[in-house]
């Protein structure tokens, strides 16, 4: 049994002009240790989703449909008390922004203390000294000297680590890290893969690394989730999906990635047009406005994910894109060996 | 050097400090809040020393009962007054009085207005709704006018009128604190906090209110000023503590505000009293506002 089954989870925002539709009818598994990538653009609801697994949707935003199984437990409609002694203890979560995410006029030490005393039998002496051991795991040195520092001490890379520390202070069983290095340099960036990387596998955590990277995605995680307008449109391991894109969004994506290698003339090749509204969507494939392969029928239904080039890969395209249309596979040497 | 070490060895550069470390080196490079300070300074000296500082009681009849009193000079320093009692005492022991005042219904006015204010914030909805109704209500009044309404139903002793001027004061900190709270409950920290579990009033107490209070302070300071001037006025216009024993800087200046031009030490002495305390106190205020909030200096 999966770790962490979510069935046809749909999340929708009610304010006083419109209700939007965010999260229309998501579905995946997550096995113990599983790495999981959930790409896509701004505003196609992948950050929704987990603050809906987590139950920490913003006030007007509401689950309407699915189910979060965790351990075969049902999370949805769960009361907030319940809800609170998984987050923080079994799922965890680190945010894109680690400017604001920490609180500025608490010291760091007592934010970790936080957490650990209220899942953990600790009382607050051990707390600290935990504390001091979790920062140094993710990389402060002479952690204990820094657990009385505020926040805007330390640097964007820092105050990251912090918050990882945070997150994995009670040995979580699911990490779900949104954006965790957006905010942040390049060279800051790869350290804070690499540290989720050794985390993950010395904790055995599961990852859900949502992210707009594609690159990061490739370096991290075994599968990888599309999302578009607010569902899965390919899911597949991702050496295969970044070899052989088969939703044109997908593609699309890939293509529109500026990459060192290129020939020096080749222009990027962006995808045209901007995602829609998701206050009133289109009968059909909601990708359809933009994709050169658009039929009839992808403008009238809805497709669903179905397996494509073997059991593992799934798409949810009426008119896959075809395999004379695959460029020299364009993301496959950046995936994960 | 790694890039690791090398961003370890920036995180000790400016340590230590703080936000309240950070807030007092601003507030020492103010030299009008440091003026404040020594105001206040002598003012509490004043208060607390009183008895110890004047040579006479504050109601001792100290020289003859005159029409028109001695001034300054002599063994009174600030003069006489009707009933012959020593002027600088009284303001000395008046001090006192004012920073009670100003103490218990500043107190008064942040516990209601910071309790009804974090409701309001952090609950919305028709709590809210509610409670900002009834904070717009009090100030459709203007304040000394309210605070004149409300002593005359409560009554003129000290404790009440501390308590009316207190009350007066409510919607201000209740606004401030909602406005502070509705600035924070969406930020980033506070999802963080939710997303290891945290609970509401944990969230409320421990993460939102130590970051919204800074402007209540602030306030609470300026708020002080306020509450001593409107004592003030309020025994100006005849609705003081009723107990006409009390060296009250405000009916002093009352009692003797017709005579002005044959006993001017009467007036002047107890209202440079309230001048200096109030400039003083706001000064602090404006110090600390600019201190605390360093984008307000720009």
């Amino acid at each position: 049994m999966a770790l962490l089954s979510v069935r046809e989870l749909e999340v929708k925002f009610f304010t006083r002009r419109a209700t939007v539709h965010a999260v229309r009818g998501t579905s995946f598994d997550l096995d113990p240790g599983q790495t999981l990538g959930i790409v896509g653009e701004s505003g196609c609801g992948k950050s929704v989703s987990s603050l809906a697994m987590l139950g920490i949707l913003p006030k007007t935003g509401r689950i309407t449909n699915g189910e979060v199984l965790f351990d075969g437990k049902d999370l949805v409609g769960l009361s907030d008390s319940k809800l609170r002694n998984i987050r923080g203890k079994d799922i965890a979560m680190i945010f894109q922004d680690p400017m604001t995410s920490l609180n500025p006029v608490l010291k760091i030490g007592r934010q970790i203390t936080e957490v650990l005393t209220k899942h953990l039998p600790m009382d607050k002496q051990e707390a600290t000294v935990e504390a001091a051991t979790l920062l140094q795991r993710v990389g402060i040195p002479n952690a204990a000297d820094h657990l009385d520092d505020y926040p805007h001490q330390f640097s964007g890379g820092m105050r990251q680590r912090v918050m990882i520390a945070m997150a994995i202070a009670c040995r979580p069983k699911i990490l779900i890290a949104d954006e965790p290095t957006t905010a942040l340099d390049v060279t800051i960036q790869a350290q804070i893969l690499e540290l989720l990387k050794k985390l993950v596998v010395e904790e055995q955590m599961a990852l859900i690394l949502i992210t707009h990277d594609l690159g990061v995605v490739a370096g991290v995680c075994e599968r990888t989730n599309v999302m578009y307008a607010g569902r899965f449109i390919e899911t597949g391991p991702t050496p295969e999906l970044f070899a052989r894109p088969r939703h044109p969004y997908t593609l699309g994506l890939l293509k529109s990635v500026p990459r060192l290698d290129a020939v020096r003339k080749e222009k990027l090749d962006p995808i045209g047009g901007s995602p829609p509204e998701l206050t009133n969507v289109s009968p059909g494939c909601s990708f359809a406005p933009r994709c050169v392969y658009a039929t009839d029928e992808s403008r009238s239904r809805v497709p669903d994910l179905r397996p494509i080039d073997g059991p593992d890969h799934l798409v949810a395209c009426w008119n896959p894109v075809p395999d004379e249309d695959l460029p020299q596979a364009p993301g496959a040497e950046w995936a994960v060996r | 050097m790694s890039i690791v070490e090398a961003e370890a060895a920036q995180l000790n550069v400016d340590r230590p400090s703080g936000l309240w470390v950070d807030a007092w080196d601003r507030f020492k490079r103010n030299p009008a809040a440091l003026v404040g300070i020594a105001l206040i300074v002598v003012f509490i000296v004043a208060a607390v020393f009183a008895p110890q500082i004047a040579s006479f009681e504050p109601n001792e009849q100290a020289g003859p009962l005159a029409t028109n009193p001695a001034g300054p000079g002599g063994d009174h320093l600030l003069g006489l007054d009707q009933q012959g009692r020593d002027v600088f005492t009284r303001i000395l022991f008046g001090a006192r009085l004012s920073l009670l005042v100003g103490l218990v219904s500043v107190a008064v006015g942040l516990a209601i207005g910071l309790v009804l204010g974090a409701l309001s914030g952090y609950l919305g909805g028709w709590v809210d709704f509610a409670i900002m109704r009834l904070m717009d209500l009090m100030l459709s009044v203007p304040g000394l006018l309210l605070a004149i309404g409300l002593v005359t139903i409560m009554g003129r002793g000290l404790f009440q009128i501390m308590l009316v001027v207190g009350i007066v004061q409510v919607p201000t900190f209740a606004r401030l604190l909602r406005g502070a709270i509705l600035g924070q409950r969406e930020s980033d920290y506070v999802l963080a906090a939710r997303s290891v579990g945290v609970p509401g009033h944990r969230i409320l107490l421990g993460h939102i209110l130590p970051n919204s209070i800074a402007p209540v302070i602030v306030q609470a300071t300026l708020a002080m000023a306020t509450a001593i001037i409107e004592v003030a006025a309020l025994s100006f216009v005849g609705l003081g503590p009723a107990d006409p024993r009390l060296p009250e800087w405000g009916k002093m200046l009352a009692e003797n505000a017709n005579r002005l031009e044959q006993s001017a030490h009467l007036v002047i002495f107890p209202g440079l009293a309230i001048v200096f305390s109030a400039l003083g106190i706001n000064l602090i205020g404006d110090g600390l506002r600019e201190a605390i909030d360093p984008k307000l200096k720009s």
